[in-house]
């Protein structure tokens, strides 16, 4: 046995205590801020997903504030969320056959770099959005050409009528990057060459009214204003957006002053917030969770219109955003959101568990069992395994019974992917503000998501309709027709949306500016403290 | 040990290819799954349109290199994400570690001093609780009581959010503040430290705490204690000096793997406290299914498991002269 020698002993005992001392003395020193403070700095909590800052391959809710803050669009939106406004580009105008659109830029218009903004960077911008094949591509799919005859005028040229070409370049992912800049970078519209990717991680080439200061993957996102800017400067010398996954957490660290914005704050969390300095409003937004019915997957073979019809049927639409979001929440009619074209007058879903028990009866339908697979998945305040478990609640009550499977979303991908999945849950947030997304995404066009997912039978009509709708140049024309289509989606009964959350806009009581922005999520230029 | 990690990385690789799951979700995003266009180029950019020996034998030429691939998630090389990351979490780990082990030992010597007595009853409860508690739910209890209802302690991530990280030299925030002279950033550093290790190290204390208190009664029914008292050593003396000193010999081996452990596993309280580390890193890479970040990870998991035994066998050594002289 080991008897040590005890002075040798006493003298590690001491600096073994000594050492405690010193680091118990550090762990008790009493708070404060560190010397590095930027008072003036405005700081936001968020959950960040992004994927990439690369202006051409970026595709998020976070992407969408940081594209608005560091690379313009040749338009934008005003806060009605519905009128055009001039950003890049001072005026354009499209031909009757909404083919050509011509662009005419704003000579004042200037990179952070100084250089201005040319035509060129506009057609190599959307070159190379087209060109990588990135997520935001399908946005750009119908150009055929750009043509430049000046360095101020863009005539765009489209391989198909398209009406929405114009809320399309207002999504945030058509950004104007420096072209010059990114090409000495290693950017190319092939993706077999470009390299400028990770440059863009720590870089940026925008004209936007900030510049990217410092990205740090699961951290933080900063912005520095564009001291340069040729527009209107931004209010904020900085922003700083801080990685905080935690809903509860974000509350918190704004209840405390920590942070100005806390941007997912969801129903639960936002209870009794209101007051010590802290503002919480909600407003009604354009994203939605929705169930799927695949009638073509592997076991949804008894999904036939009936059936489908007697699910929609049966749901206690009121009761799913009671059990999900608190009641904070809309009934949303069609796979077309409220507010967006072709919604107006849209009979709202209602609950009708006798009329689903009949149609079922008619269909010889008893004790139908179905596999509802779904991502686990928690969106805009919507868990959606608690969603799947009112929905089965509410299809037991008809003698429908679905085994729910939730699992990671790459799981899911999988299965949807290889199988089909019967019964799923998922969720839509819009990129642009025109109604032909919707169409394109849950229509039953040909190859369109949800065609290919439900594997069912290519919708004539509402291919039709929608070659229709891009070809209209008149709005409310243009509404009527996407009011057909969502009728017509409605009657597929293949999604159901079952909640469509309202937002919860959480701020220090001295911020200003703060909306919600259905092409960008969060305008940053536009707040202020005062 | 490159063998080692060679079978690891090669087992790893077979394993994540085999998971059911489509990592082209994480990368294209669930809207673009059916775009055929789209799906291809980002095949082909990733090397997934290529057959899974040949993205093995293309993973193993570059693994040589000491190039892990680039995370599907980040878009950064496997090994900046990794050198961004690991200080964070060595920092905390560490801290907890620290804390944890020094706890533990002082509550496992006072219950078994005080074997069944009030004061063994109270710290095996403290170490009930400390094993017991879900990180998550300390953490945000923590978090409620400390920072958000009396304001005594900082809240999540590593500084103030208004803070600037200091110049990285070793990306320990407490000590890079300390190289820059910003002994405000120091301080600053330290205090968000002190709730995620008190998480961390809770757990730590649990196990540390139980397995001296254990080893220690064992100690207690050996003759060299009995010897040491009938010659009239004071019973701190020989508790402290003598029956201590045996007794910890198990811990060190608990204590070295734990600290591997942590490493990939403290991902709650990451999360909970926006600590930017490997824990989340490692989570965010199985739930993406991102093929070279789970190899990356595991392989640092790997390593630290393999050093840390290394570690244990020599402080063996160094804490028991039998082994160095056999």
């Amino acid at each position: 046995m080991w008897l040590g020698n005890r002075k040798g002993a006493t003298r590690r005992v001491v600096a073994v205590g000594l050492a405690g001392v010193l680091l118990l003395g550090a762990c008790s020193s009493s708070g404060g801020s560190s010397s590095g403070s930027t008072d003036k700095a405005l700081l936001i909590a968020r959950s960040m997903d992004i994927n990439s800052l690369d202006p051409s391959r970026a595709y998020c809710d976070t992407c969408q504030i940081y594209m608005t803050a560091v690379y313009e669009t040749l338009i934008g939106l005003a806060k009605d969320n519905t009128t055009l406004v001039p950003r890049l580009a001072t005026k354009w105008e499209g031909n009757a056959a909404q083919t050509e659109f011509t662009f005419t830029l704003n000579p004042k218009a200037k990179f952070s770099d100084g250089t201005p903004v040319t035509s060129a960077d506009v057609k190599f911008s959307w070159e190379r959005l087209q060109g990588l094949q990135a997520s935001s591509s399908y946005l750009v799919s119908t150009i055929k050409s750009i043509d430049t005859p000046d360095a101020q005028t863009v005539k765009v040229t489209l391989s198909q009528a398209n009406s929405a070409f114009l809320a399309q370049v207002n999504a945030s992912y058509l950004g104007i990057m420096n072209s010059k800049v990114a090409i000495a970078q290693g950017a190319t519209i092939d993706p077999k060459t470009d390299k400028a990717e990770p440059w863009f991680l720590a870089n940026s080439a925008g004209s936007g009214p900030f510049t990217l200061e410092k990205y740090q993957s699961g951290a933080e996102l900063r912005l520095k204003r564009n001291d340069s800017y040729w527009g209107t400067k931004a209010n904020f010398p900085e922003v700083v957006m801080k990685q905080t996954a935690d809903a509860v957490t974000q509350r918190q660290q704004l209840e405390a002053g920590s942070v100005d914005i806390a941007m997912q704050i969801s129903n639960d969390a936002a209870k009794g917030m209101n007051g010590n300095g802290v503002v919480v409003s909600q407003v009604p937004s354009f994203n939605f969770v929705y169930l799927a019915l695949s009638p073509g997957a592997k076991g949804g073979e008894k999904l036939t219109p009936k059936v489908r019809q007697a699910i929609r049927l049966a749901l206690d639409y009121k009761g799913l955003i009671d059990a999900t979001v608190g009641g904070a929440g809309q009934v949303q009619p069609s796979p077309i959101p409220n507010g967006f074209a072709g919604t107006a007058g849209l009979a709202a879903p209602a609950q009708d568990v006798a009329k689903a028990k009949s149609l079922l009866a008619e269909e010889g339908v008893t004790d139908l069992t179905l596999d509802a697979t779904f991502p686990s998945l928690n969106v805009y305040g919507v868990d959606f395994t608690t969603a799947m478990q009112k929905v089965q609640t509410d299809l037991k009550a008809v003698g429908i019974t679905l085994q729910l499977n939730p699992v990671e979303i790459s799981v899911w991908a999988d299965k949807i992917g290889k199988d089909g999945i019967p019964v799923t849950m998922l969720y839509f947030a819009p990129d642009h503000t025109d109604s032909s997304q919707y169409v394109q995404y849950f229509g039953l066009l040909k190859g369109s998501q949800w065609q290919t997912w439900a594997r069912t039978d290519v919708s004539q009509t509402q291919t039709d309709l929608l070659t229709k709708a891009f070809a209209e140049q008149d709005a409310t024309k243009r509404a009527d027709v996407y009011k057909q289509l969502a009728e017509s989606m409605v009657a597929d009964d293949v999604i159901i949306p079952v909640v469509n959350p309202n937002l919860f806009l959480a701020a220090r009581s001295d911020i200003k500016g703060l909306y919600y922005s259905a092409c960008c999520n969060l305008i940053i230029s536009d707040l202020s403290r005062g | 040990m490159p063998f080692l990690l060679f079978g690891i990385a090669s087992v790893v690789f077979l394993v994540s290819r085999m998971t059911p799951g489509d990592p082209l979700v994480t990368i294209v995003g669930e809207r673009n799954l059916n775009n055929p266009d789209i799906v291809a180029a980002a095949k082909a950019k990733w090397g997934l349109d290529q057959s899974v020996l040949q993205q093995y034998f293309a993973f193993m030429k570059n693994l040589v290199k000491g190039n892990l691939g680039t995370s599907f998630t980040t878009r950064q090389p496997v090994m900046h994400d990794l050198w961004q990351r690991l200080p964070a979490t060595l920092e905390l780990t560490m801290c907890a570690l620290v804390g944890g082990v020094s706890v533990g030992i002082v509550l496992g010597v006072l219950a078994a001093r005080h074997r069944n007595k009030f004061i063994d009853h109270i710290a095996r409860f403290f170490a009930l609780i400390g094993s017991s508690l879900p990180a998550f739910w300390a953490g945000l209890l923590l978090l409620y009581v400390f920072y958000a209802r009396f304001g005594w302690l900082p809240g999540p991530g590593r500084i103030d959010p208004r803070g600037i990280a200091p110049n990285r030299v070793t990306g320990f925030y407490t000590v890079d503040s300390l190289l820059q002279g910003d002994f405000g950033l120091f301080k600053d550093s330290v205090m968000h430290l002190i709730l995620p290790a008190t998480v961390l190290g809770w757990g730590v204390v649990g196990i540390v705490s139980r397995l001296v208190r254990a080893s220690l009664l064992d100690e207690f029914s050996i003759d060299y204690v009995r010897v040491a008292r009938a010659m009239g050593l004071r019973e701190r003396t020989v508790v402290n000096t003598h029956a201590l000193r045996n007794a910890l010999l198990p811990t060190i081996t608990i204590v070295a793997f734990t600290f591997a452990f942590l490493l990939t596993g403290a991902v709650l309280t990451e999360t909970v406290f926006s600590w930017p580390g490997v824990g989340s890193y490692a989570v965010d890479a199985s739930r993406n299914l991102d093929y070279p970040a789970i190899i990356g990870v595991t392989l640092l998991g790997g390593t630290a498991f393999l050093l840390t035994n290394l570690f244990s066998d020599i402080a063996y050594a160094f804490a028991d002269p039998r082994i160095r002289l056999s």
